[in-house]
């Protein structure tokens, strides 16, 4: 089981993805178990803001968006967990708080389903 | 200190409109000047609230015995969140009072001061609600915090992470930005999503830049024209977050990909992340913006702010606007103004044309030529004669 969490907007519009195999951690079970139990059918939508990060978060089948604001009690949890982890995977380095490519995008940190410019 | 420096206060030589223009100045020539006048206009105020109660029916401005307004008069706050994401934090500077040693508190409390200058002395507006809504900022917010925002009512800066990003507040063109989204919300009111939101976006952008430059004396030529120059470290290569000359080219770097802007609409981005490509897109109508000031040459707040600053506040833009609707409306803006077939109006075609999004606009100049001739005197219709429009001081919400 993955879990992907994607964060776009932002004034710099940058989108940052973190993702992490739970099966592959060593506490996997406490992940599966924040995982179900997270309101994903209650998500409702909201008005933009400017300038605020947008999050996707993904974990199939589910996948909810959620403004900035939204991401408090266990949204918030499982959002600072992904961070963390992606961040203690990537060992030491130039920047490893820094953003990653997504492994699952051709254009690497930006949105799978953008266009290169011109 | 240049709170020890004493104007005179009690003795009415420097009149009120003079010691709030000298309040207003960001040149570090008149810093002391300045925060005299500042602190003159503070410890001023009781005597005139006195005076005013004194005398109410001389001063229809006043209501309810409280002190009267200056019109264009800023009133700063800053606020320090001290790492937490709680707004609004503890108050670090308000009008008034003397500098802080804390750089981002006096960054924020400057950008404030040069954002307010451009809207009251160029564009007669007070404030970002027209009416000298106090401006406050937090600094300091959360913990690695890599963003700035307008949540509605106060601008929120972070630290960053200090590995991709400064601290937010080390960038002019960002306050401005952030404030502008203020004035958007109080105008057009432009919804956040999409091409609108692109637009909304844009406008922060061009304003943004618009107040760097206004602060710095700077003209179209000799302008960088980025956006956010200096808010990476120098462990990332780019320049800025964004370019307004050369969408697409502010940094290229190995972690965080390259610059994704598009600079015309051929280059389109269609997405569902960052509300539809907010932050991408925008590069379109930025670059039509930069055109725009590139023909007309001299200084981008004169003729090619003015146009923007009267499409934003001509109450005719739709909340959910699409890129050719304002294209039609700043080329509308540019007839009222300026007359049909001038040279801003034919400056502003040419650059929506360039980006793409010049259908339908050119039949305006009569000729369909690119330098199309100017209709004589007689043929233009009364309400667009540029002498009589004036600048629109706000609206009414």
């Amino acid at each position: 089981m993955k879990v992907v969490v994607s964060r776009s907007g932002g004034i710099a519009g940058i989108r940052t993805t973190w993702e992490v195999d739970v099966d592959a951690q060593p506490d996997a079970a406490d992940w599966a178990e924040l995982i179900t139990a997270l309101p994903w059918a209650e998500v409702s939508a909201r008005a933009p803001e400017p300038d605020r990060f947008v999050y996707r978060i993904r974990c199939a089948p589910n996948e909810v968006v959620l403004a900035e604001p939204q991401v408090c009690g266990p949204w918030k949890e499982l959002v600072d967990r992904v961070k963390a982890s992606r961040r203690a995977e990537s060992g030491p380095g130039p920047r490893p708080a820094g953003p990653r490519r997504s492994p699952d995008s051709p254009l690497g940190g930006f949105g799978a389903d953008s266009q290169p410019p011109g | 200190m240049t709170g020890s420096v004493h104007a005179p206060t009690r003795c009415a030589i420097v009149p009120p409109y003079l010691l709030v223009r000298l309040a207003r100045l960001d040149d570090p020539r008149f810093a002391a000047a300045a925060e005299a006048a500042r602190q003159s206009l503070l410890r001023d105020s009781p005597l005139r609230t006195h005076r005013e109660v004194a005398h109410p029916p001389h001063r229809p401005e006043v209501r309810g015995g409280g002190p009267a307004r200056v019109p264009g008069r800023i009133d700063r706050s800053v606020s320090d969140a001290a790492g937490l994401e709680r707004l609004p934090g503890r108050l670090v500077r308000s009008e008034g009072h003397p500098p802080v040693p804390d750089v981002t508190v006096q960054e924020a409390w400057d950008g404030l001061g040069s954002t307010h200058d451009l809207f009251w002395s160029r564009f007669h507006r007070d404030s970002v609600d027209g009416r000298g809504l106090s401006l406050d900022a937090t600094v300091h917010y959360g913990r690695n915090y890599d963003n700035a925002f307008w949540d509605g009512e106060r601008m929120v800066f972070g630290d960053g992470d200090g590995q991709v990003f400064n601290r937010f507040t080390a960038s002019l063109t960002v306050i401005g930005h952030e404030l502008t989204h203020g004035v958007t919300q109080f105008t057009a009111n432009l919804t956040y999503q999409g091409q609108s939101g692109a637009v909304n976006e844009s406008m922060s952008d061009v304003f943004g830049s618009l107040v760097e430059q206004h602060a710095r004396g700077q003209s179209t030529a000799e302008a960088g024209w980025l956006i956010g120059e200096g808010l990476f470290t120098d462990q990332v290569q780019g320049v800025a977050l964004r370019s307004m000359k050369a969408p697409g080219t502010a940094y290229n770097d190995d972690v965080l990909g390259r610059d994704p802007q598009p600079d015309s609409m051929a280059g389109y981005v269609e997405t569902e992340d960052d509300n539809g490509g907010v932050h991408l897109n925008s590069g379109i109508p930025n670059r039509a913006f930069y055109l725009v000031a590139e023909a007309l040459g001299g200084n981008a707040w004169e003729a090619p702010g003015q146009i923007w600053y009267d499409t934003l506040t001509s109450g005719t833009l739709g909340s959910a606007v699409t890129f050719a609707a304002f294209a039609r409306a700043t080329a509308r803006a540019a007839v009222k103004r300026f007359g049909i077939g001038s040279e801003q109006h034919r400056a502003v075609v040419a650059a929506w044309t360039t980006v793409g999004l010049g259908s339908g606009l050119a039949a305006g100049l009569g000729t369909g030529r690119p330098g199309g001739t100017k209709l004589p005197e007689a043929q233009r219709p009364e309400a667009q004669r540029p002498e009589q429009q004036r600048p629109e001081q706000q609206r009414s919400e």
